[in-house]
């Protein structure tokens, strides 16, 4: 039980008084950013990513933790109350909890919800606590031929499920590798597409990319729509707070229904909780169609419960293959990596030895973020949901003026400036013509590994292209993969031809 | 939706239909900019195979690659061609997703179909001109004015460009933001913002 002494001496750091003010502050900003339309929890870590600069790495992970579930616990109130959803992440569990909310329901949809969070992120961090270290010890198996294997998963699979359109995935994925590849070629010191400027030597720095795609990129897309889309109502949550027993018992079932479906994904690259999300939707719906008196369409409780608690099952996860591989399964887990870089640390299975102390304290500080994060809502989601009240231009302008601020605190470049706004247009193009954000992210954060690793193995193997496959590890990688791809297409495929026959018979 | 001729490029509304052909175009540049920045780039001698330029080559590929599937993409499936009005639009709030999926492309609304004279406001171009118009004046303005005015001018800026309309106001508010992230940026954190003009006031 080497696990849990590590656990509890995780606990002993973080119980001090100043790093259970990170949390707080961590979870009460999380919940901040995710309650704004549109700005997930990816967006308030890269955000905060340069004002922690001055902590110590640990008391700035403590808050990242509270950070990251914030921002999953914030972006379901707006998406209830206003049927907007904070993040794509809560759209599934806006489907139904909107309607519970027109229908008076509102208190108890947020209840439904924040709890679904809780359950969800609690029993995900215990697998990871108990699951990662081994995890870890498997990965110290992988070579470069497997890492290699994993990074070209998780661009396939973030390019050609997470998007509508295949094609469109992998354009993203193109703009985020040609991206990275700016700056000095690690391996041999050539310099690659800096234009002879020394300030792009080191290549564009994530938290520019990020900020710009993310934050910049979202605030442009609102000016954008400004006047068609802005008048959304707000509903507000009166009464009572809590599940009645007749509530609860249909929400625990759909709670753990959800846990159980979030988990798996958070190891899978496929770029975050929107598939497990609405897997989660589509099993609590057709399970509730079997009995009588479905709410399905009416506002049925574990419409919430189960979304909610699958998007959190798979942030938690995602965190436990961030920390035990080193490999972002997510947009959120991309940005996090970039804060482990920040701090000189390279999350994988060395980090476990490398910096126990950092990792235990940051996975014990994901249980007291649940908890802070449960106490901050349960009882206070209406006095979150003024913050909606806050005219809009005001909140986009701090995020505008926070932005800036931390991409000038972080280097004090006005290169970065002039980038992150050229990176901002650009995430309101791709916005605007329907190309996914996230792949850009995942082709930035693991473009550069993706090549390291290739011109590894082939120089090991002297240029034999076999070593790529050659190892039982990535062979089978490949080949889940292969399958993976074949089963999308011809599930596609087959939906197409059903669309076409409807269409037919309709006409 | 759309009409037999929509496919006719004299059509008056071919082209506002398919300015999403400005993807495809910026990925051809990108590709162009690779593989003319890995033709000259300069290689150290002693360098194993595979070498930098490898990877590079392989994007450019592929950047030339996607941007004559999207183009043709965007070509054989052009936007609505009737734009959602500003009235009509607001009815139908659309969640505001973050992959993109635009909420005023809900274009075949009985409501936008009826308006007389459709106004492509589903971009709004002054705003987004002014938004990064401010943006510009922020970048250009921070070293020499300095952060507490820059950034109050960059709050500022934003608010109005997104519809504040309390002008006088939001001076003051800007002001006392800009103010207060510099206190706590320099008395709390410890890290240094350009003073600018008001160097020594501080």
């Amino acid at each position: 039980m080497d696990s849990l002494s590590n656990l509890g001496d995780g606990f002993l750091t973080v119980l001090t008084p100043m790093n259970m003010l990170w949390v707080f502050v961590g979870a009460l900003l999380g919940t901040a950013v995710g309650v704004l339309p549109g700005l997930g929890s990816a967006m308030a870590v890269a955000l905060l990513l340069p004002v922690t600069f001055s902590l110590d790495p640990i008391g700035a992970f403590i808050m990242f933790a509270g950070v990251l579930f914030g921002g999953l616990f914030g972006d379901s109130i707006s998406g209830i109350l206003m049927n907007t959803p904070g993040n794509s992440t809560a759209i599934a569990g806006t489907i139904e909890g909107h309607k519970m909310a027109q229908s008076g329901r509102a208190a108890q949809a947020l209840a439904a919800s924040a709890i679904a969070s809780f359950v969800g992120g609690t029993v995900a961090s215990l697998l990871v606590v108990f699951f990662a270290p081994s995890l870890a010890r498997l990965a110290t198996l992988f070579g470069p031929a497997e890492y290699l294997a994993l990074a070209v998963f998780a661009f396939v699979a973030i390019s050609a499920v997470v998007g509508e359109s295949i094609l469109r995935g992998l354009t993203s994925l193109a703009i985020g590798l040609a991206i990275a590849l700016v700056g000095i070629d690690g391996m041999s010191g050539a310099s690659r597409f800096t234009a002879g400027m020394p300030e792009l030597f080191d290549g564009i720095n994530i938290v520019v990319i990020t900020v710009g795609l993310l934050a910049l990129g979202e605030v442009i897309t609102v000016a954008a729509r400004r006047g068609t889309s802005e008048e959304a109502k707000l509903i507000t949550s009166t009464g009572r707070l809590w599940l009645s027993r007749r509530e609860f018992r249909l929400a625990l079932p759909a709670w753990l229904r959800g846990t159980a479906i979030g988990v798996p994904f958070g190891i899978i690259p496929v770029g975050g909780s929107e598939v497990p999300t609405f897997l989660s939707y589509g099993t609590e719906r057709r399970l509730a169609s079997r009995k009588p008196g479905s709410m399905f369409g009416k506002g049925a409780i574990q419409g919430v419960a189960g979304p909610e608690a699958a998007g959190n099952a798979t942030a938690g996860t995602a965190m436990g293959a961030l920390l035990a591989l080193g490999l972002p399964t997510s947009a959120t887990a991309a940005v996090m990596l970039a804060a482990f870089r920040q701090y000189g640390l390279q999350p994988g299975p060395l980090l476990f030895e490398r910096a126990s102390e950092l990792v235990w304290a940051l996975l014990a500080s994901f249980f007291i973020g649940m908890v802070v994060l449960l106490i901050l809502n349960l009882p206070f989601a209406p006095l979150w949901a003024k913050l909606l009240k806050v005219p809009r231009h005001y909140l986009y302008a701090g995020i505008t003026v926070f932005a800036m601020l931390g991409i000038f605190a972080t280097s004090s470049k006005v290169l970065d400036l002039v980038l992150v706004l050229a990176i901002g247009l650009l995430g309101f193009a791709m916005r605007r013509y329907g190309l996914p954000v996230a792949p850009v992210l995942i082709g930035v954060i693991l473009g550069p590994l993706a090549e390291t690793e290739f011109r590894r193995t082939m120089a090991v193997s002297e240029g034999d292209p076999l070593a790529l496959v050659s190892s039982p590890i990535s062979a089978t990688l490949y080949i889940v993969l292969a399958l993976g791809v074949a089963g999308l297409l011809i599930q596609r495929a087959r939906t197409a031809r059903a669309q076409r026959a409807a269409l037919e018979t309709a006409a | 939706m759309s009409t037999p001729s929509a496919s006719d490029p004299r059509q008056p509304d071919f082209w506002r239909r398919r300015t999403g052909l400005i993807m495809p175009l910026l990925l051809l540049v990108t590709g162009i900019v690779l593989a003319v920045g890995t033709v000259t780039m300069e290689v150290p001698d002693n360098v194993a195979s595979p070498g930098p330029q490898l990877f590079p080559t392989l994007i450019a590929g592929g950047c030339f690659v996607f941007a004559v599937l999207l183009a043709v993409d965007v070509w054989r499936r052009p936007e609505p061609a009737r734009v959602a009005t500003r009235a009509a639009a607001a009815e139908n709030p659309a969640p505001a997703a973050a992959d993109g999926t635009d909420a005023a492309d809900a274009a075949d609304d009985p409501a936008a179909t009826a308006a007389p004279e459709p106004l492509r406001v589903r971009s709004n171009r002054p705003a987004v001109l002014g938004l990064v118009g401010t943006v510009v004046a922020f970048i250009v303005l921070l070293l020499p004015l300095g952060w507490i005015l820059a950034g109050a001018g960059l709050f500022w800026g934003v608010a109005r460009t997104l519809g504040s309309r309390r002008t006088v106001f939001d001076i003051f508010l800007a002001i006392a933001i800009s103010s207060g992230i510099q206190l706590a940026f320099s008395a709390g954190l410890g890290l240094n913002l350009p003073p600018g003009i008001l160097e020594g006031v501080f």
